[in-house]
Formats: structure tokens, sequence, C-alpha cells
């Protein structure tokens, strides 16, 4: 199966473990990703000004890529592109003044075929017709849980994972949600299909601090903290997410959550692909476990029982 | 045509509405200009034309003038198109010679130009002369009544009607579909303003309705259908088999007591358990057993069976069938109640996952003498008294975003009630409230909450509730104070949610069988909001209670006794006169394709498979026009609104 890819520029850089363990686990599912010709910045977060403009014109000029190129849906990891994606998308079915001024401005563009080296300069108004679509849906609505279940090579049981939602794949409710905002269960599905034991938390979907972190850096420290230690009380032994923002605030700045709550002593957060990459018989080497600044290999080692496992918590 | 070439005598009165009218439109001029029109023989103006002398005048025009048609020109038909049709009438002129140009609602009050208003009002005005033109004198439809009413629904507002019609001395029956009557008001503990019992103040009613011999009560029983017309309905009734004969049963719980099947109690809101043979609540009416087959074991002697073994009475038969009975009745009361809206849909609130977030009727079973805990405030998950609770208002209500827009109505008094209570009886409790507003109107009312406030203390902290989360054995709740702009967390052990109230199930699908109109929310609507609220719009259907929208016990009683007066006043004639103005068929003219059988709302128009053409039922003929603006042959005229006259009256229109 061949599938449009978006990784967007995090994945390329600070979350290469969710790029690596993404294509290797789409590679174990037979689905050939492809990258959109020439894609760019999704812009990170949908615009917030009333002058949306600008900010949808790397989206939706993302979009319209994938309808060049013929195709129907486009698939993302990170949390935010997703968002930035589905409501550009959405705005161009449901506006029709931006639909017209987005199309107005990508009507100037000129694209040179790589290969060919001809220039395009004509080009048809996009509509909203790709479908946008997180990892997780396609998982649950392309390959199927059933399916994916089925080609699952490794016992998971001992992984008790504490799933976590962050904002980006629930709100803006009526334009991203993959799932019911308050009560979602598609990621416990996946993680059940995968054969994981799910932990149920109840900050699941409560913020960890978001883009704080860069602006305010230790506001974002509480928010993380709670959720982290919300799932440890709760009896997970990893958190799973699929946002590098959220992986940011609450993996890699661990030390300094740590400074401020001194009984915390870190808790290993993982990407969903890694988990399912590793489920379908991916090398440990390929996950990018050594990345972590808390390190979750413990729970990888297959050496071990799943009695044995005991995180360094 | 029926004026035979002679031409109509038709008298103009122009309405100033003091200046409601004639502030905008030049109510002379458009007398003035009247008079030369073709078919007018009289055009005047007058201030007040619904007045006593503005009556007069027309009167007096008609017998002067020898007129044979009116027009008024003024408000819409609805306000006093039947003022002027029976002062018409005292004058000897049908009252389908009476025409209403509508020149306020849909003139002066719309349009500031006085020039383009007064043009405007001219040819309303002519239109509806070109229309009273062709209008021909016509007789109302006469029918008979049959004095049986109809109560759907054995809640309070129900029992209520029918006690009210049953002694003007009409028969009534009342179709319930739970084994018991009472509806919700049986499950509450006390009532606001006064915090009397409520099943002891509801109990002599539901016995009385037994006794009355008026009033023949079928519980378990659901309404299948209803056919005809208003003082001549034919229901059906769907009675569902209870598998204990209610005369022979002598209420020893025998039959329960080795009944091994145990299933949640819906009188105590699955708080509790009841059997698979079982009394709904020591008070029910009629006072005997069900057998909910669905959750029973097995009537054969190999599977269980062992109630009708330990039955001395030989009530038990477990051959009962599902019965059809049909009733003939002339009017019908709907009294459908409401139901509390699902906590599933507030997911933030977790309350289909923890047992101890509880809706309203919930915590009344709770507090209920006759409730799980016999009233002690205990939680559900470990029976602890709790310490804390924290009392949510509008859960679900007024969020026109995520849930209902509307206001529940009775959620702030009864929030109070609950605080109250909770605190007479846990006494070194906590009851924290969160609301948005706190919603006070009704006698007494405010009164009650300030005494919540003031002398209970209880705590009022106005703002929403985010979400609430559970921590060991608390439930953590998560909130803003919007007073002091600060984040509120609540270590509560209990939560009870004040849940919107909603539309009963099934009522879609019933109101769709009755051809009763809902509005968007679910609730039952009213032929006119102000003027009409207890009656439908498809005539001979009584509306009342919670089925209608919000609101509390005193209201839905009164909404009762009004729905059985005008039961009475149908049922007082002896012949009710229908509207004539109905869409008869041109026979030569219809060509039997049906099309205007799938448009009638009514069930009014049938096709005559032998003689091709539709057959029209005079009296369930409401006049609506649907049919006739559909028929492709023009066989279906509606009289006095014929396409000739409509053609006349677009002409008039277009012609200035």
């Amino acid at each position: 199966m061949r599938v449009h890819y978006y990784p967007g520029c995090t994945l390329k850089e600070k979350a290469t473990n969710l790029e690596d363990s993404t294509r290797e686990a789409m590679a174990r599912l037979d689905t050939d990703l492809v990258e959109p010709e020439g894609w760019t910045c999704c812009g990170a977060e949908y615009p917030l000004i009333t002058e949306k403009i600008h900010g949808l014109i790397p989206p939706v000029r993302i979009l319209r890529q994938v309808e060049i190129e013929e195709g129907s849906k486009v698939v993302t990891t990170c949390a935010f592109c997703f968002a930035v994606l589905k409501r550009a998308n959405k705005a161009m079915l449901d506006n029709p003044t931006l639909h017209t001024r987005v199309n107005e401005y990508l009507a100037d563009d000129i694209l040179i075929d790589p290969t060919t080296k001809e220039k395009r300069t004509h080009f048809e108004s996009y509509n909203g017709d790709v479908q946008v679509l997180h990892l997780l849906e396609y998982l649950r609505d392309e390959v199927g849980l059933g399916h994916l279940k089925s080609l699952v090579k490794r016992d998971l049981s001992h992984i008790k994972v504490a799933p976590y939602y962050g904002c980006r794949l629930l709100r803006p409710q009526k334009e991203v949600a993959i799932d019911d905002p308050e009560t979602p269960t598609i990621f416990e599905d996946f993680l059940n299909a995968i054969g994981c034991t799910v932990v149920d938390f109840p900050f699941k979907q409560e913020c960890c601090g978001s883009y704080l972190s860069a602006s305010m850096p230790e506001t974002s420290n509480e928010p993380s903290y709670r959720v982290l230690n919300s799932a440890k009380m709760n009896g997970a032994n990893v958190v799973a997410l699929s946002c590098p923002l959220c992986y940011y605030n609450m993996d890699t700045r661990q030390d300094r959550i740590k400074e401020e709550y001194l009984e915390f002593n870190g808790f290993p957060v993982l990407y969903f692909t890694q988990l399912l990459a590793w489920a379908l018989g991916a090398d440990v080497e390929t996950l990018g476990l050594d990345k972590h600044l808390c390190d979750p290999r413990p729970l990888f080692d297959i050496k071990q029982n799943a009695e044995d496992v005991e995180v360094n918590l | 045509m029926k004026d035979d070439g002679k031409k109509k005598r038709i008298g103009v009165f122009v309405c100033h509405c003091g200046v409601n009218i004639a502030g905008v439109v030049d109510v002379e001029k458009v007398a003035e200009l009247l008079k030369d029109y073709p078919g007018v023989e009289f055009s005047t103006d007058y201030v007040y034309m619904c007045s006593e002398p503005g009556q007069q005048l027309v009167l007096d025009k008609i017998k002067e003038d020898k007129l044979d048609s009116v027009i008024i020109a003024a408000c819409s038909p609805t306000l006093h198109e039947k003022t002027f049709q029976s002062a018409a009438e005292l004058a000897g002129l049908n009252p389908h010679q009476v025409e209403i140009a509508n020149i306020r609602e849909q003139d002066s009050w719309v349009h500031p130009d006085r020039d383009k208003a007064t043009v405007k009002a001219v040819k309303i005005v002519k239109s509806m002369v070109e229309k009273a033109i062709q209008n021909e004198d016509l007789e109302p439809i006469k029918v008979g009544v049959f004095k049986k009413a109809l109560v759907i629904g054995g809640g309070v507002t129900g029992l209520q009607a029918a006690m009210d019609i049953a002694d003007q001395g009409y028969e009534v029956i009342v179709v319930e579909k739970e084994p018991s009557v009472g509806g919700k008001m049986i499950q509450l503990s006390e009532t606001f303003p006064t915090l009397d019992c409520s099943q002891c103040i509801l109990t002599p009613k539901m016995v009385e309705v037994t006794r009355h011999p008026k009033i023949k009560l079928m519980t378990y029983s659901e309404v299948e259908s209803i056919s005809g017309f208003v003082g001549n309905f034919k229901v059906r009734i769907k009675k569902k088999p209870r598998f204990v004969d209610e005369d022979k049963c002598k209420l020893c719980n025998e039959c329960a007591d080795v009944c091994p099947q145990i299933v949640p109690d819906e009188y105590n809101m699955g708080l509790s358990f009841r059997k698979a043979i079982y009394m709904p609540f020591p008070q029910a009416v009629p006072g005997t057993y069900t057998l909910d087959m669905e959750s029973c074991l097995g009537t054969l002697p190999i599977r269980c069976g062992k109630c009708k073994d330990v039955c001395d009475a030989q009530a038990i038969d477990y051959d009962m069938k599902e019965e059809i009975i049909e009733e003939e009745v002339g009017a019908v009361v709907v009294a459908t109640g409401y139901d509390l809206y699902d906590m599933k849909a507030l997911g933030e609130y977790g309350g289909e996952n923890y047992e101890d977030v509880l809706n309203g009727l919930e915590f009344e079973r709770i507090l209920s003498a006759s409730g799980p805990t016999g009233g002690k405030v205990q939680r559900p998950s470990d029976g602890k008294v709790p310490k804390n609770v924290v009392f949510i208002q509008c859960a679900g209500s007024r969020d026109p975003e995520n849930h209902n827009s509307y206001c529940s109505k009775i959620c702030c008094m009864y929030t109070a009630k609950h605080a109250m209570l909770y605190k007479h009886r846990v006494h070194d409790g906590n009851a924290i409230v969160f609301y948005i507003d706190v919603r006070t109107g009704g006698k007494n009312f405010d009164e009650f909450y300030q005494r919540a406030t003031d002398d209970e203390s209880i705590l009022y902290l106005r703002g929403k509730v985010s979400k609430i989360f559970k921590e060991g054995n608390k439930m953590i709740v998560w909130g803003v104070d919007t007073l002091t702009g600060q984040k509120v967390e609540v270590e509560a052990d209990m939560v009870v949610l004040a849940m919107a109230m909603t539309k009963a199930d099934g009522v879609p699908e019933l109101m769709k069988k009755l051809k009763i109109s809902i509005d968007g929310n679910g609730w039952l609507a009213e032929a006119h909001p102000k003027l009409r609220p207890v009656e439908s719009l498809n005539q001979g259907f009584y509306l009342a209670g919670a089925a209608l929208g919000p609101k509390d016990i005193p209201e839905a009683v009164a909404q009762a006794s009004a729905a059985a007066a005008k039961v009475g006043a149908l049922f007082a004639k002896d012949e009710l006169m229908h509207a004539p103005t109905i869409v008869p068929v041109i026979e030569e003219l219809c060509s039997g394709c049906g099309i205007c059988v799938s448009m009638c709302p009514y069930g009014a128009r049938t096709l005559n498979a032998v003689r091709k053409v539709i057959e029209v039922n005079e009296v369930l003929c409401e006049g609506c026009g649907a049919c006739a603006a559909a028929c492709p042959a023009g066989a279906a005229q509606q009289l006095n609104q014929s396409d000739s006259q409509i053609f006349s009256m677009v002409k008039a229109i277009l012609r200035g």
C-alpha cells in the first residue's frame, strides 16, 4: 500500500525517534510512505488571529501538493501537524471566503518538477478534498485494529501504558477530534490491539504546558509533572503519546521537573509508534530509544520476563 | 365562480389600529382608492375596527348597503378573523364571506416608508377583494362527539387530568407504560419549597384514580395507534402481559422471595436490586406483581418456574399474551412527561464510570425513606456517609454548543432542596453548589433559596465544573469560582449532577403516530405558546406537563387541570363544527395518481382503487392546502382558496 505521509519539521530534527519508528512500523505493515514533493513547515499552529490567510497558505499548499500527486489521503503522526492540516482543510471546505482568498494566493505559485524540470504555473483550486488522517485513525480505519492484532509478533503485556492524548488529537472538538473529546478510546483500542496493558488515568486529556515551555519554561513543569505522576499513581510504567511537544515537555524536560519536584525521579515516555514497531517485531536499535532522557530501554529488554521488568522509577 | 355574472357588493373597512397602521400607512387614501375598484360597493376607514362601534359600523353597513362580502384591512387574521366573522354573521352574512387583509404585521410594522407602505396596503386590500369576488357561502361540517377521553401517561399530570375529566362526569382511560402509575414524582423524596413528602401527597391521588368509577386504568400498556378525528378517535392500546392476575394476587411476596433472578431496580434508579417478579414499590397502583419476562430465568419447570409453584392464589399465568385493546374516544390528553438527560453525554463528569457521581433522581432515591438506604445518606460505592458533597447545576442545560440550550427550570430549586436535605441528615457535612445563575421564580422559591444559603450554610460557588475524576476514594472536582476568578479543586465524597430535563424516551416516535408536532428539543409543540398552551394544532389532542418543556409539579398539575377543562368544553357539545374550508376533489379532473395522499399530513385523503379517484374525509381535512399545491391536475381545489382565486390575487398585486 502507498499513502501520502506528512512528517513535519520536528520529526526530521528533534523527534527522529518518532519518524524512525513510524517508518519502521509502516514498512512492517507493507505501507509505503510518500512525502509530498517540496513540503514545508505546516505553520506549527493553526492561525489564531482573525486574518488567517498567511497562516493557511503553507498547510493548504501541502494539501494541494498531495492532490497534485493524486493522493486522496495524507497521514501524520505529529499531533500538532495533524491539527493544523485538518483545520486548514476544514476551512477550505466550510469557509468560502477563505477558500477563495487562499486559492488566489496559491494561484501565483510556480512549481518545478524535480525530474522533468518542467515549470507548472497553472493550478486548480484546492477544495478540501484530501482526507487528513492521524496515524491512529489510519490504523483504526484503513489497516483495521483486528488485522493489526494479527500481525503482532511480540508480547507487550508487561508494558503498562498510560495513553496520553494531550490536546491536539481532540480539540477543538468540532474541527479535529479523532474521537469523543471527553471519553476517547482510540488510543486505548490501539494499545489493546498491539497487546499492551492499558492503564486508565484521569489526566490523559490534560494540558502538558504546551509551548509555554518555550516562553515561560518553568510554567510547564507542573502540568507535565501532574500527567506523569497520575500515570504512575494509576499503575502505569510508561506514558505513550503522539506529540513531539508533549514529549519535549514530559521527557526532555524531566530534569527540570525533578528540580521542582524532589520526590519525582523520572518516568519513561514513549511515542506510540515505538510500541507499534516493537510489537511488529522491529529491532530495538531502530526505535531511537537512546534519545530519551528517561531511559525506557528496560521495558524493551526481551531477555527479561514480564515480572522482572522494573523500570528505574 | 358562483356569482353567475352577478357583480358582488363588497365592503372595505380599513382600520387605523391607533397609530399601529395609520402611523405608517395612509389609511384614508387606501379607503379612498378602493372606492372605485371593481366589485367594491363601499369603502371607509375607522380608528379601531375591532372596537364595539367599529364592529357595529361593519354590521350596519352590511345591512344598509346589502353587502355580500366584507374586507377588513387590519391586523393578522389569527387575531380578529373570528371577531369579524361573528359580527358579519349577526348581520346575516355567511362568515366565509369575511376576508382579512393584513396591513399591520405584513405592512405597517415592517416598513418605514409611508408612500411605499401605502402602495403595498392598497395592493394587499385589492388582492383580498379579488379573492372575495369568488368566495362562496360555506356551511360548517357537523360531526358527533364520543364523550370518553384517553390520557396518555400516568404521572402526576396524567392522573390529575384523568381525575378532573372524570369528575366532570366523563369516562377516562389512563394508559401508562410502566407497571405502576406515579411517574417521576413517586420517586422523589421531598418536594420544594415546602419539603412535604412526595409519596405522601401523590399516593392518595393514585388510589383515588383506581377507585373512581369513571376511570379505567391500563398500566403496563402503550398506545399503539390512534386514527380518526376530533370527537371520534379509534385507539389501539397494547397491553403487555404481566403474567400475574391482578385480581387474584394477594401481595404475599412469596413469588419474589423464591425468584432467583436479580436485576437493577428501576424505581431506585438501579441503586438497589429487585427480582424478576416484583412489585415496583409498596404503594404501587395497581397493587400487584409483574413478571418481567426479559429478566426471567425461564418458566418451564426444568429451568425455574418457582414463582408459580409457590403462588397459593394461583395468580401467576405464564400463558398470558400481549393483547391489543381497541377503544373509542373523543379527546386525548398527552402527558408523557420527561426523562433526565443521559450522564453519558457529560463524559468529563464521569457519571457513567464513577458510582459516587449521581444524577438528581438517584440522589432523590438516596434521600427517600423508601429508597435503597432507607433515607440515610450513604454513597453507593462503599456505603460511607459522605462528608463533602458537591452539587453541580446546569449539567447539560444552558449549553447550546454541546448539550441543551434551554434552562431546565427546576434544578436550582431541587439542588437547594438536595443540599438542604443533605445537611439535615448529615449535620457535620459540607454541601457545595456550583451554579451559573440561581433562578428562583415562583411562590416562596427565593425564600427557600435564601434559607439554603443563609440558615443552612450551604456554600454556593458561581462557576462551572470542568472535570471530575477519582483519586483514591475521593472524587476530585475541578471547577472555577468566577466571582473571585480562582480555580477551585474540591475533594468530594460524592457528587450530584442536576442533569437537564429532556424529552421522554420514545416521545418522537409516539408523537409521529399522534401527528403532534414537537420542537427542536423534542418537547411537544402547543397550538399557541401564550393563548393556547395546552392544545395541540391537531384537533382533539390536549397537552400537559413536562412533555411540553421543563416545569415543576404545580405547573404540571395546573396544565393537567387546564387540559381537562378543555376536554370538558369539547364534551359539553353534542356536535362539533368543523371548518368547511377543506379541499374536495373535482372527480372529472382527478386521475387517481395518489400524490395528494402522500402529501396529506392528516390522512384525510384515500385512493379509491376501483373508481381510481381520490376520496376525502371532510372531517379529517384541516384545509392546509398541501394537496392543492401538489395536485398536478388541479383536481384538488381548496374551497374559497382556489387556484383561480390565487391567480386573481396575484394579478391584482402585480397590476398595482
